[in-house]
């Protein structure tokens, strides 16, 4: 199937307190893997659940897998797999049941047990699920979202709150969904997850989607593909001065300052002159790769975890 | 086929919950069996009557003691009468000397004390009576139900209000109660993003409790017939519609409060300022004849006490259905109205 997996137009939604979703627009091919980047109460989850049927927007129109999600619901929800931020069962289900009770509810369904070995819980087939470790009861959502052998997986913060290895294990099932050739959305606040798995990514804040594109072309967009931190011992100082000086903006930040700039060969030798005349106290230099937080901090003034 | 999975899920789910099942199927047995043993007719311990003779006692005590009957009778000198009385352990103590008689009620046990005063009354009348060559005739006393069949004993009284407050337990904490959880969980999130259309879900549900309420009144009257040779004294088909028609009612209300409240606090707090008064003041444990006529009234409007009433009426007097007409109409109004609250309110996140 070639076109597009998901195309959103004018997205909105008002709660009470906040305006969550401010007119979004979206549009993810199939077969990639998209992901929504942001930080919490940026608006992803809300965006996520309109799109799965289980919020009503105030505007907008959605299309999913060429269905309209107003009048084509059902056709809609038997072709997509959800594994949602807190994935609720039954206390004492096993995985196992889970999977057979599940998969009735879809046309298309696959074996239980092929899942359950694709997301290695065949040790844990026949145990309630109140037993299974977080890690654990992660797979066995995403092995839910995979139940109906479905064209679209979305996925909410598919590993928060879990330990590095349970992480990359999840990945792992994430890549072999892409492999398979399913479009898999996903919404997370870690960038590191951002620019693994994700072919394209949004990145969203209040509510809005600040700029799209694949991981390499957002940080080229930024224009400033390195930056250079000068450590402090304690509290880093003020940098009115050394800005004056060098002509470069100062990003303080804890104990130390950011400086975003395009070409660190040339403006490394500055950058120290202009802090040896300001007498500036740093304890070490350190230069690296913008990624995808810098893209961040850059388009929004502050920090992914915030 | 989607239902009867659903079904048979919610069966196996709440078979493997411990709790629940107790709280159904065992802790109302063992109710019953507890007060029917303990409260069985003839089983209790007849009233004791402290008697106290003092200088050779009254001349008529001989003729006293064999006109008092259904008193046990502990005769005691003063000081261990005293002892006794200082203790707390006597109910009512007559007194006897040459002089005449004296009776003493314990005041913190007003009912055994007043009964055996009761009587000694009326033994002393009779012998008065036949001191003066009479011979008195004590009107016959025979216990009836209004239906004219009887099943005897507390535990038969107990039966069909256990049932009732099992029924409400089942509306309150079996469908409410686990909705509000399901809602507050995600669970019902989770089904929203399936195909399955919701209705077969709640159906499901539905009809598991159903087939839960008359397996465990079933279980009831089994144990209440072998046990304590308590029996139906009227049909069974109207006795197990009468269960289906409470339970329907009962989950109805269920099913309205859960949408009054978002969190399980605030539903475990709702759903017991609904339920200990309801369980504690329908006459499920003892009869309303002795609280005032308003508050009866005020009780027999809520669905409750009715329902004991009617369910009573078909298990203990062989009554039928629309013997209690009325009051099997007022419940199904109360779970008409619930549903109709339900179905407007409720919401699946």
């Amino acid at each position: 199937m070639t076109g597009y997996a998901l195309k959103v137009r004018g997205l909105r939604k008002q709660y009470p307190k906040v305006l969550a979703v401010d007119g979004v627009d979206m549009e993810v091919r199939c077969g990639e893997v998209f992901g929504l980047l942001g930080p919490n109460g940026a608006g992803k989850t809300t965006t996520l659940e309109i799109i799965e049927g289980l919020t009503e927007p105030d505007a907008g129109e959605i299309e999913i897998l060429g269905f309209d999600l107003r009048t084509q619901g059902r056709e809609i929800r038997s072709r997509i797999g959800v594994q949602l931020q807190s994935t609720s069962l039954f206390n004492k289900i096993t995985p196992r049941e889970a999977l057979e009770l599940y998969g009735g509810y879809y046309p298309k369904r696959r074996s239980a047990q092929e899942l359950l070995e694709r997301v290695q819980l065949i040790d844990k087939a026949d145990a309630y699920h109140t037993t299974l470790s977080g890690g654990q009861q992660q797979r066995l959502a995403l092995a839910l979202a995979l139940v109906n052998d479905p064209e679209l997986v979305f996925l909410d913060e598919p590993t928060t709150g879990l330990d590095p290895q349970a992480r990359r294990s999840l990945w792992d099932i994430v890549r072999s969904m892409k492999q398979e050739g399913r479009t898999v959305i996903l919404t997370t606040h870690y960038m590191d997850e951002a620019e693994a798995l994700c072919d394209r990514l949004a990145i969203m804040d209040h509510g809005r989607i600040l700029t799209t594109g694949t991981p390499s072309e957002l940080i080229a967009q930024m224009g400033l593909p390195s930056v250079v931190e000068l450590f402090f011992e304690g509290a880093a100082p003020d940098a009115a001065a050394f800005t004056a000086q060098s002509g470069l903006a100062v990003d303080r930040r804890g104990d130390r300052w950011e400086l975003a700039v395009t070409d660190p060969k040339t403006t490394l030798p500055s950058i120290l002159d202009s802090a040896e005349a300001c007498r500036v106290p740093f304890e070490q230099i350190h230069m690296r790769r913008a990624t995808l937080e810098d893209v961040f901090l850059h388009r929004t003034g502050r920090s992914l975890r915030e | 086929m989607l239902l009867w999975r659903q079904f048979v899920m919610e069966w196996k789910l709440y078979l493997r919950d411990r709790g629940a099942t107790f709280w159904t199927f065992a802790f109302p047995v063992i109710l019953l069996l507890g007060f029917g043993f303990m409260f069985r007719e003839g089983a209790g311990p007849m009233t004791t009557l402290v008697w106290v003779t003092e200088g050779g006692g009254h001349a008529e005590d001989a003729a006293l003691t064999k006109a008092l009957t259904h008193v046990k009778i502990l005769k005691l000198d003063s000081v261990e009468a005293q002892h006794r009385w200082a203790k707390g352990e006597t109910a009512a103590q007559l007194e006897s000397s040459a002089q005449g008689h004296r009776l003493r009620v314990n005041s913190y046990l007003m009912a055994q004390g007043q009964t055996a005063a009761q009587m000694v009354q009326q033994a002393n009348l009779v012998v008065q009576a036949q001191a003066k060559g009479l011979q008195p005739e004590v009107i016959p006393i025979s216990v009836e139900s209004p239906g004219g069949r009887r099943n005897a004993g507390y535990g038969a009284f107990l039966l069909p209000g256990l049932l009732g407050v099992n029924l409400l337990s089942i509306g309150l904490f079996g469908v409410g109660m686990v909705n509000v959880a399901y809602r507050e969980k995600g669970k019902f999130r989770r089904l929203g993003v399936t195909p399955l259309p919701k209705w077969i879900f709640l159906l499901g549900q539905i009809l598991q409790r159903l087939t839960v309420s008359l397996a465990q009144a079933s279980f009831m009257v089994l144990v209440a017939r072998l046990a304590l040779n308590i029996r139906n004294q009227g049909s069974y088909p109207e006795f197990f519609l009468a269960i289906l028609m409470g339970t329907a009612a009962f989950m109805a209300m269920g099913f309205a409060l859960s949408t009054f409240t978002k969190t399980l606090e605030g539903y475990s707090a709702l759903s017991n300022v609904v339920f200990l008064p309801l369980m504690i003041l329908s006459g499920v444990y003892f009869t309303l004849d002795a609280a005032p006529l308003w508050i009866q009234k005020v009780l027999l409007a809520l669905p409750l006490a009715p329902y004991v009433k009617a369910l009573r009426g078909i298990f203990n007097d062989g009554a039928h259905l629309w013997n209690h007409a009325a009051g099997l109409a007022l419940v199904m109004a109360w779970g008409l109205v619930c549903f109709f609250i339900a179905v407007k309110r409720f919401r699946w996140n």
